[in-house]
This record gives C-alpha cells, structure tokens and sequence, in this order.
C-alpha cells in the first residue's frame, strides 16, 4: 500500500463526502457536559447538542483528543500507507496539534507530518482536501503550508458569554464588560480571536461581515458556517453566490466543540484568499 | 471695571430664574439664566481676587474665566464677549468713552464670528445693538463711560423687545430671547454699579496671600494629579514648565504672561505648590490622589500591576491607538453603559446642568492619551464642548452627539486598534443612524412647532426636536415611534429613568410590542432624572 494519507480534527467541520472520497481521516474532540463525555459529530449529532447546550444549566466543557487517540490512528494508517499529514486547529486555541505531535511521536519509523492550520472549521477541512489532492507529501506539506496565511474567518456571534466562558476571548476581552446587548465582530489573526465591530443588531451586523468580506476578495475557497442560524446563513450564502460567479459558495454548520464556545447564532464566513 | 462686572453679576443673579422663565421648550433642560449667571461667576470670581486695577489685565481675565467656566450656548457666545472686549482694550489702562464703546462693538463682533450659523433675535442681536447704541453716545458731547454703558443698556432693551419679531419661536410662545435679555440684565447691572460707586475702582485692598496647601501623603502610590492656575506679572512660561517637568509626568502648562495653567502627575504635590508659588498666586488648586483612577483601568485592563511607577496607567492597559473617551453623561445607569463601553472618563451632567467648558478640559486633561475624543451627548453643551481643543495642548475631537443614544452609538462604533480618523468617520456615521425619542414632562405652558402644550404634559421630542404631546406614555411614544417609521427599524432601546415606575416601565414595553412586532426591545436602566424615558431606535 503506497500513497500517503490525510489526518484532521473534529474542529474542521469536514464534509462526510470528503472523508470517504479523499480518504481523510477525523480524530474527533470531546464535549464534556458535568461528567458525561461525548465525542464530537459521534456521539453526537449537532441538533442534539444544541437542545443539550439549551437544556443544561451548567455550559459544557471541552478536550482536546488525547495522544493516545492520535497514536491509535496513526499505528492502524502506518499498516495502510507510507506517512500521514496531519493538520490540525490552531494551538493557540486547543491542545490537539501538541496531542497529534505526542501521538506521532509514539509510532516508530513512520513519518507523521503534523500542520498547526492557526484557523479552524472549514478552512482545516480545505487544507485537508488540497493535501488529499496532492501527488506526494512533501507537495501536500507544501501546499498546506502555502495556504495557511492565506485563511480567514469572519464570525457574527449573538453573544460573547460562550467564548468568555470557554477561555478563547484573545484580545475580543477588549469588547466586555458592557450592559448592552452588543453584537460582537470577530475575526482570526495568527491563531487567534481578535475583535474587529461590535454592533447593536445582528441586521446590522450581516451587511457589515459580508463588507469585511469584500476586503479579502478574490478567494480560492469559501463557506459560510453558522450554530443554529441556518437563515442568516443562506441569506449570505445567497448574496455571496450572485457576487462570486467563479468560486462556490458552501454552506455548514459548526460542530459541538466549535458551538460550545461561539454559542447558538454565530454565523459567519472561512475561507482562504486567492 | 471691575466693580461694573461685579454689580452685573450680582444683577444677573437676581434676575436668574426670571430669565430661566424665558425659555421657550416646555422641556426641563440647560437653563439659560443658570448658564449665563454660572459663566458670568467664572468670569468674574478670578477678577475679585486680582489686584490689577488696568482694565486690559481685568479684560483678560474675564475672558479667561468666562471661556473656562463657560455652559450651554449662551455661556459660550458670553465668553466670546468677553473675548472680543478683551482684544480690544489690549494694553489700555483707561478706557475712554470712544475706547469703551469700540470695544462694545468688537465684544459684539467676537460675538457673532463665534456662531457658524448667526441667529437674528438672539443674543447676538442684542450684543450688536449694544454696541451701536454705545458707539451714539460716545459721540455726543459731554460723553462719560456712565452715558455709553447707559446707552448700551438701553439699546439692548429696546433690540430684546424686537427679539419677538425676529424669531418666530418667541413670538409664537409670546416671550422675548432669554440670552439676549440676559446680556440686557448685565448691562443694567453695570449701569448700576458705575453710577453708584464711579471712584471705587482704585481702592481695592492687596490681594490675600496664597494659600497654603497642606497635604497627608502616603508613603507609597500612584501619585496626585495635581492642577492650579498661577497668576502674575511676566510669568515664564516655558521656564515653568522646564521646573514642573522634572517633578513629574503628564506635564501641561499652558497660558500666557498673567495667567498660566499648570496640570502635572506627582508624587510630592507640596514641592510643586512651593515651587510654583515662587512665580505668582496659585489658585483653584485641586489635587486628586490618582490611585482611584488606576484602580479603575486596572479592573478594566486586567493586566497592570501595582507595585510599578507612579504613572496614571501602565502601557499594558493603554489602548493601542492612544485615543482616550470623555462622555458627558446624566443618570448613574448611562453613566454604568458608558464606562462599560470604554469610556474613560465622565463628566456628569447634560440635561439641567450643563457642564462648564473647564468641567470638559479637566477631564480631558486626566487622561493618559494625547488625542480625546469628546462626546457631549447634549446639544446644549457641543458648543461648550467645542472650545476645549483650544484650551489644551492636547488634541481634541468633539464628536457633536446631541442626544445621549447618538452617544451610546457612536462609542460603540468606536474601535480602539483603529486610528483617531478612521473612529472619527465610524463614529459619526454610527450617531447619524440612530433615532431618539426623549420623553418627558412639559414644564409650562407652551405653543411651538404647531404644539400646543400644557403644563405637565407627556412630550416626545423626536432627535430633540419637540413633535409630540398627549398625556399617557404609551400613547406619545406610539405617535413618536410612527413618526419616525419605527417599523423600518430593527432595534428599540429603553432607557429607564429616575422617575419611571417598573409598571410604567412594563406598559410601555408591551404597548411596543403591540404596536411594532418587529422590533425587538431592550430596556436598560438609565437612571436619568426630568425624562422618564430616552429611546434609541435603530
């Protein structure tokens, strides 16, 4: 068995086609409500998380896989190919890259490529498909690697209590500490949550993500990603797709990992720049 | 001189509530006769301490005082008054009558080059008018400073009783202009004083010795934001600021021979009393222990740390962009919304008592950051607001918000890893997007705008314009909110004040609900006093 083969993370919220036509593989993490575990898109479908998130007084947790899980992965894909690229979500924001790099370590004599993306969502998922893609993997290292400045995310979310929560506020801690129901703008920059709005209504604010946006035009790849905000979504999707004749526009929702900490609403864009 | 300031200021203060009588607005704001007199005090309350007996030093000092203590509109346009008397009688120990009434004139000109849009049966007219009366009578012979300020009284009588003729507004509410008979009071006032004591001028006692501060310091801190102005003859003022410097930071001392401004960050204020008093009388000497104001940032920064130097602010919690916020707030719950929202300091104030233009330095003065941007929130107070740019070294930028939502708006566009500019812009265009409606209760009977309202009436003035009057809440605000297409619009916030109850509160809230299904509704608890309610619509 030749060939080289493509590892990622519950967090890149990868299409199931994508799995079973490029052969990716995806090491889920865990969502941790009191001291039941669950494991992301397995244990769980997202609309049942969701009504859990809703039912629960106390908002759940979140782990990284351990490098055991890793490790398990990559033993059964030594048996199948000749080395593994693994790219993972940033680790500025979750242990899994540093779990997938212990886990690679443990398997001896097999060469394990691990990838900190710095993003997350889809954008993990388009990496994963540019290295599926590739013909060896150094070129698939390569190509990832190219495309990693080249990630945005845009992200409208209904309330900053999640991420505050969760401990991913970054430098959006600037927008706290209001009254005011306050409709937070958030983007990715090096790994990490950084603010860019803030605005009174989510009517407002879509326009506003769609104009952002339009700042990082011509892009290679994009989707709009959304917790339980399926009409936002489509309403941007629709706008998206009548502006971007040459790029398809997807459409997806955000796993229980990512929806622990952005919350219900959050709607918003991945992509990567041309 | 100076005797006439203070016979007018003591005239003015007796008229006051007549004059507030006069306001045209059934709507409890800014009080004319209240800014003028709390202007004309500024002015006047550093003069009575000066020994200077030359009218261009007293002129100079009431324009300074006035300028500093200077509210609402009609404060402002006064301490352009004085501003423009004050260039006119440069270097004149005694004013001829010619001389005193050129000078009438050029404080009516000052006056009007201060308005970027000059309103006729106002202030201004009655100030023009004055001046012209008294340019007469310095002509005729036999002249004296007595018959030109008589003259100059009488022609600001005779053009405040025009004033109805010239503004609508006053005559449909079947007064005269308040400023303008304000400044016809201070004239009159001065008649007064001049023709019972001519000769008093010179026989002023020295003036009191400085004060001498006393002060308990701690043994360790953050410092005491120390501020006083220093008055005297020839004063040096670079070499002031050369001494000031090497006792502490945030130095800023502006001003001019007579009278120089000092504002400095130290650990030791008496040797900066002691040595400031070297060079004049000090007065108006305020210091504040700092430590509050760092507890403050700290909480909101999270980072700094105590135990460092004696600076208002580690850099840590200074913001990237170096912009620093200054709002003028009423009500303890906008004042809470504001500060969540990131703004530094404060100044309280707005709809019954507007802040004075030095009320505004101060504050911007405390802040860590060179460049200010200032929000009055009131449109009685932009004026006031716009004259502190010139006052200190730093730059300011008034954002002129009328109303406390176009405030709450434009600071949360504000963004601060974004430049002054570009906030500037966000700013601007966030207040012009949102619709206010104030409502409140009419303080008098009034007719304007094609209203006619009663005494205790609710009224809605929809972005403070009066348009709407009934007697419930529910029914005004359902008239204001159709009035503006609330429909269109996404979002209401409520701004509860003092004086409503949960139940009113509640009422409305459902009343809107029924009316606009739409729209979603936030109350929060403002806090203001005279408006039970303020809504943001948007």
């Amino acid at each position: 068995m030749a060939g080289f083969r493509v590892v990622t993370d519950s967090t890149a919220d990868v299409p199931p086609e994508w799995c079973e036509r490029h052969g990716i593989e995806v090491v889920p993490l865990r969502v941790l409500f009191g001291t039941e575990s669950f494991r992301d898109r397995v244990d769980l479908t997202t609309d049942q998380f969701f009504d859990r998130l809703r039912a629960s007084e106390r908002l759940p947790t979140t782990s990284a896989p351990s490098p055991g899980d890793f490790a398990v992965v990559y033993e059964r894909l030594s048996r199948e190919c000749d080395g593994v690229v693994s790219i993972h979500i940033s680790g500025d924001l979750s242990g899994t890259v540093e779990a997938a790099r212990v886990g690679a370590g443990s398997v001896e004599g097999f060469p394990v490529h691990v990838i900190d993306s710095r993003c997350l969502t889809i954008c993990l998922a388009y990496l994963a498909l540019t290295a599926a893609q590739a013909d060896t993997l150094e070129a698939a290292v390569r190509e990832v690697e190219e495309r990693v400045p080249r990630q945005g995310i845009l992200a409208l979310l209904d309330t900053l209590r999640y991420l505050e929560m969760g401990g991913r506020i970054g430098r959006a801690q600037a927008l706290l500490g209001t009254v005011l129901d306050l409709k937070p703008i958030l983007s990715l920059a090096d790994g990490r949550v950084v603010p860019l709005d803030r605005v009174r209504t989510r009517a407002k604010a879509i326009p506003r993500l769609v104009e952002r946006l339009r700042q990082d035009l011509p892009v290679e790849r994009l989707a709009v990603m959304h917790a339980q905000a399926p009409e936002d979504a489509e309403r941007i999707r629709a706008t998206l797709a009548a502006e971007l004749r040459d790029v398809e526009v997807d459409v997806g929702e955000l796993g229980a990992v990512l929806g622990t900490h952005v919350g219900p609403g959050a709607v918003g864009m991945a992509y990567i720049k041309r | 001189m100076k005797q006439s300031l203070l016979g007018s200021l003591a005239w003015l203060g007796a008229h006051q509530e007549e004059i507030n009588r006069l306001n045209v607005f059934p709507v409890p704001d800014g009080d004319t006769g209240t800014n003028m007199l709390l202007t004309l005090q500024s002015a006047v309350e550093d003069i009575r301490e000066s020994p200077a007996i030359e009218v261009s030093k007293i002129a100079r000092i009431a324009a300074h005082g006035s300028l500093m203590g200077a509210r609402g509109n009609s404060g402002v346009i006064l301490s352009q008054i004085f501003r423009g008397f004050a260039s006119a009688v440069q270097d004149k120990v005694d004013l001829s009558p010619t001389e005193l009434a050129a000078a009438f004139e050029e404080a009516a000109n000052a006056a009007y080059r201060a308005v970027s849009k000059p309103t006729e049966g106002t202030i201004l007219t009655v100030a023009r008018q004055a001046g012209r009366s008294a340019a007469g009578a310095a002509q005729q012979p036999g002249a004296s400073s007595v018959t030109v300020i008589k003259a100059a009284a009488a022609g600001a009588r005779a053009a405040v009783e025009r004033t109805p003729s010239q503004l609508r507004i006053l005559r449909d509410a079947g007064v005269v202009d308040a400023g303008g008979y304000g400044l016809q009071i201070m004239l009159e006032g001065m008649l007064r004083s001049v023709e019972e004591v001519e000769d008093e001028l010179s026989k002023q006692g020295p003036a009191r010795p400085a004060a001498q501060a006393t002060l308990d310091l701690p043994e360790e801190g953050w410092g005491y934001c120390t501020e006083f102005l220093i008055e005297g003859e020839d004063l040096d003022v670079d070499g002031i600021r050369d001494e000031i410097e090497s006792l502490g930071n945030s130095v800023l001392v502006v001003g001019d021979g007579e009278l120089v401004k000092v504002h400095v960050h130290t650990d030791d204020p008496s040797r900066v009393i002691t040595l400031a008093a070297r060079y004049g009388r000090l007065d108006r000497l305020n210091v504040g222990d700092m430590s509050t104001q760092h507890r403050r940032i700290r909480e909101d920064g999270g980072a700094a740390d105590a135990t460092e130097a004696p600076e208002p602010a580690e850099p840590a919690s200074l913001r990237p962009n170096g912009v620093g916020l200054v709002a003028v707030v009423a009500g303890p719950g906008l004042v809470e919304i504001f500060r969540g929202l990131g703004v530094d300091e404060i100044v309280e104030g707005g709809q019954t008592m507007n802040p004075s233009t030095q009320d505004m330095l101060l504050a911007a003065d405390r802040l860590p950051y060179d460049r200010v941007v200032l929000l009055p929130n009131n449109k009685n107070v932009v004026l006031a607001a716009s004259q502190v740019d010139g006052l200190t070294e730093k730059s300011i930028e008034v954002l002129p918000t009328k109303t406390m939502p176009q405030g709450v708006a434009a600071v949360v566009a504000f963004h601060p890893e974004r430049s002054l500019a570009e906030n500037v812009t966000a700013m601007r265009e966030a207040a012009k997007h949102v619709q206010t409606i104030e409502v409140t209760h009419a303080v008098r009977d009034s007719r304007s705008n094609g209203l006619t309202v009663r005494k205790g009436d609710v009224i809605a003035l929809i972005n403070t314009r009066l348009e709407h009057a009934g007697k419930e809440y529910d029914s005004v605000v359902g008239q204001a909110l159709s009035g503006i297409g609330a429909g269109d619009y996404d979002l209401v916030t409520i701004y509860r004040g003092q004086q409503a109850t949960d139940s009113q509160a509640a009422r409305l809230t459902d009343s809107i609900r029924g009316s606009f299904p739409s729209l979603e509704i936030e109350v929060q608890s403002g806090g203001q006093e005279h408006y039970p309610f303020i809504l943001s619509v948007e």
